[in-house]
């Protein structure tokens, strides 16, 4: 169970997390919601300390992330895969996975790759081409399959749909959906692609202006015309 | 033709030492988006390490093995004391620092070592290498200054491409947030690069003063022709650090043998303007897009 509590931080004098708290269950996709700017980036590098936080924590099992340091995420279990230009171009498809591996300490086992390869046909054809000439859907499955390389037990996802034709949407969504119910992994989904993201998630959390203003059961959340044109635009 | 292959060799010898610096420069530019202006002292303090422990009787060696070590922390140290905590500003001001660097290195060798000229010994012959009946300026300690270089090269090709540190290493050169988020610990891998990149700026120093004189500026001059080779590599390219040395090596050497020596450094300068003005990426980086 990943549990945000009272998490604040501020981008100079604007504040970009005001007191944020909802508990991510374990097992379940939460989706965080919101529009451009509303703080979901901002949020989950609070929480894996890319951006220090000002007040507040965000524990998982018991251990307090926000003042340790990104670099241990892996070893924690935790993957934050950033938006699809986290893919690093200068180097080949293969060691952007090995790369990720690495992250858990030891070395890369040849069939950790193998299980990412067969996950995403479409990058095994590919493992020594740079990934600059990835196409976005590519990079999005290359940062994904990298973050499972460290066989995390959280996934933070940021905007995992930005940029991609809906048809690889969905392929990438019901990807994630079965890794949550094979492999029982704790999703943190954020997106502004509101109807694609309520679609596999369990709960949503919707924040506006760095505040959390809806949290509530998916479903719900999906049901609720006065809710989903406030705060959705769907 | 005799001095068209000893102008050639001539040039292939200086132009592998300009590799070897051009490289100690691409592999800092690289990872942190400075250029090193005190590579050129760093590299003489270790040559001037070396020289006292031949001076004090032991071998070349020993003296050898020291400075490359003693480059290797120094690298380390810099990078640590001096660039750690400027780190995240703006990179003009650890050029800056490197450029005091440069200074207060100069001054201090000078009290230390001496301002005066020394001479280094060299490991092997420095007498040309007899082919038939004619000499060719190819001696001893060229062929072991081509196989040093070579040798440097081609570890530092096994360490990045075929180890799990060298793609931390890279990664942390590329993408400082994403390779911390994937658990590299780019503080660590930062420093390495430093202390790499000063080793390999030692052995530059070491072969560029083996069998000649050594004083606190003997190297500068290899700094401007390292940083002309790396331009004219890509500053971005390993490889193209090396082809970049010995393309300049080669041109300045024919410059020198045919045109007139006095031209030289007027002759880096024309390269240097022409590659950047033609092809200012350089002949090899892959000329990325930046994001605005």
């Amino acid at each position: 169970m990943l549990e945000v509590r009272d998490l604040s931080t501020s981008y100079g004098a604007v504040r970009a997390l005001s007191d944020v708290t909802f508990t991510a269950a374990t097992g379940e996709v939460t989706a965080v919601l919101g529009a451009n700017g509303a703080g979901k980036t901002t949020l989950l590098r609070t929480i894996t300390g890319l951006v220090r936080a000002q007040g507040g924590s965000a524990t998982y099992d018991g251990r307090e992330l926000t003042r340790t340091a990104p670099e241990l995420m892996p070893g924690l279990g935790i993957a934050h895969v950033p938006e699809g230009r986290g893919v690093i171009t200068e180097l080949t498809v293969d060691e952007n996975l090995r790369l990720g591996g690495l992250g858990r300490g030891g070395r890369v086992r040849s069939e950790d790759l193998e299980r990412v390869y067969a996950l995403f046909p479409a990058l095994a054809d590919r493992r020594s081409a740079l990934a600059h000439v990835l196409s976005g859907g590519e990079r999005q499955m290359l940062v994904l399959g990298r973050a499972l390389m460290a066989e995390p037990t959280v996934l933070l996802l940021d905007e995992p749909s930005l940029g991609l034709a809906p048809r690889i949407v969905a392929q990438l969504f019901e990807l994630v959906q079965s890794l949550v119910v094979d492999q029982g992994l704790t999703v943190l989904l954020v997106e502004q692609n509101a109807r694609s993201a309520l679609s596999i998630a369990h709960r949503g959390v919707v924040l506006s202006l760095g505040r959390v203003v809806v949290d509530e059961r998916a479903d719900v959340l999906a049901e609720d015309d006065q809710l989903r044109h406030a705060y959705l635009g769907f | 033709m005799q001095q068209f292959v000893n102008t050639v060799l001539g040039g292939l010898t200086i132009g592998m030492v300009y590799a070897a610096f051009a490289l100690a420069l691409v592999l800092i530019w690289r990872s942190t988006r400075i250029v090193n202006f005190a590579q050129a002292p760093m590299a003489m303090v270790t040559t001037f390490i070396a020289l006292q422990i031949i001076e004090a009787g032991h071998s070349y060696w020993l003296a050898f093995a020291a400075a490359l070590v003693a480059g290797l922390v120094l690298g380390a140290v810099v990078e640590r004391v001096l660039i750690r905590p400027v780190e995240g500003k703006a990179e003009i001001n650890a050029v800056i620092l490197t450029l005091g660097l440069f200074i207060v290195l100069h001054a201090l060798a000078s009290v230390v070592f001496g301002n005066r000229y020394r001479s280094f010994p060299a490991a092997f012959g420095i007498r040309g290498l007899e082919v038939g009946d004619t000499t060719i300026a190819l001696t001893g300690f060229d062929i072991f200054t081509i196989l040093a270089v070579l040798a440097v090269m081609g570890l530092l090709v096994l360490l990045f491409r075929f180890t799990d540190l060298g793609l931390r290493m890279r990664a942390a050169a590329f993408n400082q947030e994403v390779a911390r988020l994937l658990g590299v610990r780019v503080g660590r891998m930062l420093t390495l690069g430093w202390a790499l990149a000063s080793l390999v700026g030692s052995l530059a120093g070491l072969l560029i003063a083996g069998g000649s004189l050594v004083h606190p500026g003997y190297m500068d001059a290899v700094v401007v022709y390292g940083f002309v080779a790396a331009v004219l590599g890509g500053l971005d390219s390993p490889a193209g650090a090396v082809v970049g040395g010995l393309l300049l090596g080669l041109s300045l050497s024919l410059v020198s043998g045919y045109v007139g020596s006095q031209l030289v450094a007027l002759a880096a300068l024309a390269i240097l303007m022409a590659v950047l003005l033609l092809r200012p990426q350089g002949l090899f980086s892959q000329a990325r897009e930046r994001r605005v």
